[in-house]
């Protein structure tokens, strides 16, 4: 079969060196090769987007680009096409850089020996095939492990249902009253019944990570409830170990910018884990403070008077399925999925998270957190305007359902919709979209902070009110709209920006506090 | 007054059985089917006051049990709960979309199961005893 001659693109300034390879290639078979040649990278980067290059021969020298950024640029301009540099014999260091940033081979200008020219070709382009092909075959792989995942996590469920309504159905004698051993052994059955599940959990979660489904919903969130959350969940895991669990939260503490959902998840991770770790007659305490070393974050800590682990090891914890070697810790069950879904849940919302331990001396884990500042949020719209001293509004839109009760699940499931339309209705520079500022009972309640006065307000409220309409209605909920004006707005002559911006924050918290009140009471 | 009666559509005769007796202790009408026919056809029987489906059912499945239901009158309004093994991110979405009016994911806990059923129904909330060893999973 008759193959079809390769496309070349030669970029290089140099007319010797153009007229050296040319050269090169007239001694080849003349259907094998057809050479195409550029003098500046702008000009390459057009004939690139065009296609139909096999390969690029490229110069790192040109009038219009130099060194790595002349790969990168030709890199980005056909990510699929191959290419070998061209240096210069002190150059080789920066070629091999080339290298890493795409190029698949380099040739010395001067040292390119008799027929290695067609040589190196075929192999670069060879290589990137095989290149392109690997990543193609990662690729599928990663999506049949996430199939694959998903599916057998489903598969496990249904008979772990079955198994665990059975065996509830035991235990609260809906089958006739078991007498106390039977009880006895069905609280094992049930107890790993439950660890199962949460095995399966993990597995689903990390799968659904890896493939970027995890949903994060930042909101204003108060750590003390979450605290109180995790320690009334796990206080009969610890009871029944002997354990002490117990939390110490300093007084006004700020709330985080965090997902309330995912927080608590964090804490239940951490603490179970303590717990897990802890022998009889230990403690596991958890904390919240300021961070010291950095004014904008929160710190929570769960300690325990545990079995510790070495030093060297408190990093590689938080490695996907590690699992610690040592024998004496046979207390461990699970999957070593969790703190690595902790760490991923911490680092996606802004936060760090890290442990301190010795073996026999207990363990630390310390998790940092953004908190929650109206004064930042609003800054950047009030950033240009703050000389002007404009009138501030605040528009309020409340989502209820037809029937006068929304459910966590209904909340949660449009919420996300509602930001959407809301943001689109925005004046993109002056208005902000906060997020979800607290629990308002029977309703979910949205703010927007806009530098307009009352009739600006109006209009905005209005828009909204129109807009939202059409998709609550589908959903059976109802949309009301209104706005208040903030009292205060002028700037003190010795206020700096800063506080300024505090000044407004807190006036527009004091608003929002009266809406979220006034719903509670009208809800009972 | 007259106990509710809800209908429960599963093809796996063993969650049916578990889910009849915990709700017949809790003063609930059963009425069961396993496929996607006989789930709309029993619920056309006997009209039930809730319905908790499965999705991935013979026949069809759980998201066209809930599309014919819409398309009869009488039916449309029964409250409909989704009960699937299947994950939530997409499922939980498509359910709300079909007009069901919660999303429960298998294994399922026992007390959430009934403040669901509750609430659905209007009843007002703990009425009934709460399960002794459910507790909510981690």
């Amino acid at each position: 079969m008759k193959e079809k001659a390769l496309q070349v693109l030669l970029v290089e300034d140099n007319a010797g060196d153009v007229r050296l390879l040319r050269e090169m290639f007239s001694k080849e078979r003349p259907d094998s090769f057809e050479l195409t040649h550029c003098l500046r990278m702008g000009e390459a980067e057009l004939h690139l987007a065009k296609g139909g290059v096999d390969i690029v021969l490229l110069d790192m020298g040109l009038p219009d680009g130099h060194g790595l950024d002349t790969v990168r640029r030709a890199h980005a301009a056909a990510p699929g096409v191959p290419m070998i540099v061209l240096t210069g014999l002190d150059d080789e260091a920066l070629a091999a850089e080339a290298m890493k940033e795409g190029a698949q081979d380099y040739l010395i200008k001067g040292q390119i020996e008799n027929r290695a020219l067609p040589r190196a070709l075929r192999h670069a382009i060879e290589r990137h095939r095989m290149q392109t092909e690997a990543d193609l075959i990662r690729i599928h792989q990663i999506q049949f492990k996430d199939e694959f995942l998903s599916h057998v996590s489903h598969e496990l469920r249904s008979p772990l249902s079955a198994i665990r309504q059975f065996v509830t159905i035991l235990l609260d004698g809906l089958a006739g009253e078991l007498p106390p051993e039977q009880h006895e052994y069905m609280e094992i059955v049930f107890r790993n019944v439950k660890q199962l599940q949460s095995m399966i959990n993990d597995l689903f979660e990390v799968s659904g990570m890896q493939a970027g489904k995890m949903k994060i919903d930042p909101q204003c969130t108060s750590t003390s409830d979450a605290i109180a959350y995790a320690v009334n969940t796990l206080q009969g895991a610890a009871t029944a170990k002997g354990i002490t669990l117990s939390s110490d939260v300093a007084r006004c503490l700020p709330s985080v910018c965090a997902d309330p959902t995912r927080l608590r998840q964090i804490l239940i991770i951490l603490v179970d884990n303590a717990i897990k770790f802890t022998p009889a007659n230990g403690t596991v305490t958890v904390q919240a403070r300021m961070f010291d070393k950095d004014p904008n974050l929160l710190v929570l800590e769960v300690s325990d008077s545990g079995c510790g682990i070495s030093p060297d090891m408190t990093e590689r914890i938080f490695e996907r399925l590690f699992q610690t070697s040592d024998p004496s810790l046979e207390g461990r069950k699970g999957l070593g999925l969790g703190l690595y879904i902790c760490k991923e849940l911490v680092t996606r919302q802004g936060g760090q998270i890290w442990a301190k331990s010795a073996p026999g001396q207990g363990s630390v884990f310390s998790v940092t957190l953004p908190i929650f500042s109206l004064a930042n949020l609003i800054s950047p719209a009030f950033r240009k305007e703050v000389r002007a001293d404009r009138p501030v509004t605040l528009v309020v839109a409340e989502i209820a359902s037809q029937s006068g009760w929304l459910s966590d699940d209904v909340r949660a499931e449009h919420s996300h919709g509602v930001s959407e339309i809301l943001q689109r209705c925005l004046h993109s520079h002056l208005d902000v979209l906060l997020p979800k500022m607290g629990v308002a009972g029977a309703v979910e309640l949205f703010f927007i902070v806009a530098i307009t006065d009352s009739i600006g307000g109006e209009a905005i409220s209005k828009r909204i009110q129109e807009q939202l309409q059409e998709h609550v209605e589908q959903a059976r909920l109802t949309v009301s709209t209104s706005y208040r004006s903030l009292a205060r707005t002028k700037r003190n002559s010795n206020e700096s920006v800063q506080e300024y911006l505090e000044q407004l924050a807190d006036g527009i918290q004091e608003l929002i506090q009266i809406e979220i009140s006034s719903r509670m009471v009208a809800n009972g | 007054m007259a106990n509710k009666k809800i209908l429960i559509v599963d093809d796996d005769p063993d969650v049916l059985q578990g889910m009849h007796l915990r709700l017949k202790a809790n003063q609930y009408d059963i009425c069961l089917a396993v496929d996607t026919f006989s789930g709309v056809a029993e619920a056309r029987r006997s009209e039930p006051d809730l319905i908790l489906l499965d999705l991935g059912l013979p026949a069809g499945g759980g998201f066209m049990v809930m599309e014919r239901l819409k398309m009869i009158p009488s039916l449309a309004i029964i409250p409909v709960i989704v009960v699937s093994a299947r994950d939530g991110l997409g499922n939980q979405k498509r359910a709300f979309e079909a007009g069901a009016k919660a999303f429960l994911q298998k294994p399922v806990d026992d007390n959430q199961l009934l403040a669901v059923i509750r609430q659905a129904l209007g009843e007002p909330a703990a009425t009934r005893k709460p399960t002794l060893h459910d507790q909510g999973a981690v």
